[in-house]
């Protein structure tokens, strides 16, 4: 029988070795990649926010002084109604879009939390794959099945433990799915 | 005289649009980056309303509201959290803590300085 041949045996235990180092290693160096470019996602976002709030106070700046010019203006002459009603409803509208530029802006805000907790949890990913390949063809066992089924035992373990630990990651806490502004209540 | 409010948050762009609305409402704003930040500058200087975030490093929101809520002056100071969360259980945390309100990220000026009024004027 194939199980009996020591041979057969050895070649199973070098294949199973080779198995689960070559997971752990492509594992980890995909989610070396996936962790790198979510870092540099969150410092992308974050220089832009940087630049939409430096403008966006500019641009509020120069309309509120372009608007103390017309005031100053029409103060000088007569304004017909139609006309001051029109610069009224053009203020409401600008005062309007301001505060939605206002609520929208604070994005960087949340999809900076949620990186970052992706970031945690690629990482105890990481660790669960180095635990699947902590096990090289060094620490094989010479022969055996019970040696190699205790090899396997301990691996089994190692990522066990690994996977509680990133159950037991941050929790959530950003579930906002829109940038509609949230609720609010006094206690 | 102007009324003061601090703002604590550990993202810089929340504070900067908090500042920027608060200040067009009329209120001077004090701006820290954290929990510690906050409580020290609360201790620096008193003032009129607390707003603060929850998850920041360090210190959190409810630790800064219970620090607060420890100190003499602070006792009756409002203080509003200003936060993603939105979970029954963490707002009754809040609540416990000495918290006066609950504000779901992400906030509008508008409806956030009727809220800032109605508790301070």
């Amino acid at each position: 029988m194939a199980s009996c041949d020591p041979s057969a045996n050895d070649r199973m235990q070098v294949q199973v070795a080779s198995l689960l180092s070559g997971v752990s290693a492509h594992g980890d160096q995909h989610l070396a990649e996936v962790e790198r470019d979510l870092v540099q996602m969150d410092v992308l976002l974050d220089e832009a926010i940087k630049k939409l709030c430096a403008s966006f106070m500019a641009i509020h700046q120069a309309i509120g002084m372009q608007q103390e010019t017309l005031d100053s203006v029409l103060s000088a002459g007569s304004t017909a109604p139609e006309q001051s009603e029109r610069l009224q409803a053009l203020r409401d509208e600008i005062s309007r879009h301001v505060g939605a530029a206002v609520t929208g802006l604070q994005f960087q805000d949340m999809t900076s939390q949620l990186i970052g907790r992706m970031v945690q949890h690629l990482a105890g990913l990481r660790d669960v794959f180095g635990a699947l390949g902590a096990n090289g063809t060094a620490a094989l066992p010479e022969s055996g099945s019970e040696e190699m089924l205790a090899m396997l035992d301990r691996i089994s373990d190692r990522v066990g433990a690994r996977c509680s630990e990133l159950n037991g990651l941050a929790r959530s806490t950003v579930n906002q799915r829109h940038m509609e502004s949230g609720d609010i209540e006094l206690f | 005289m102007t009324k003061t409010i601090l703002a604590v948050d550990d993202s810089g762009s929340l504070r900067q649009m908090l500042s920027f609305s608060l200040k067009a409402a009329g209120y001077g704003v004090i701006e820290a980056v954290d929990g510690q930040d906050g409580l020290a500058k609360a201790k620096q200087q008193k003032v009129d309303l607390v707003l603060t975030d929850q998850n920041m490093p360090g210190m959190d929101g409810l630790s800064l509201i219970k620090a607060l809520r420890g100190m003499a002056n602070y006792k009756s100071v409002p203080i509003l959290m200003l936060t993603t969360e939105s979970g029954d259980d963490i707002k009754a945390m809040g609540k416990a803590a000495g918290a006066t309100g609950w504000l779901v990220k992400p906030f509008d000026p508008a409806r956030l300085t009727e809220v800032v009024k109605k508790l301070i004027g």
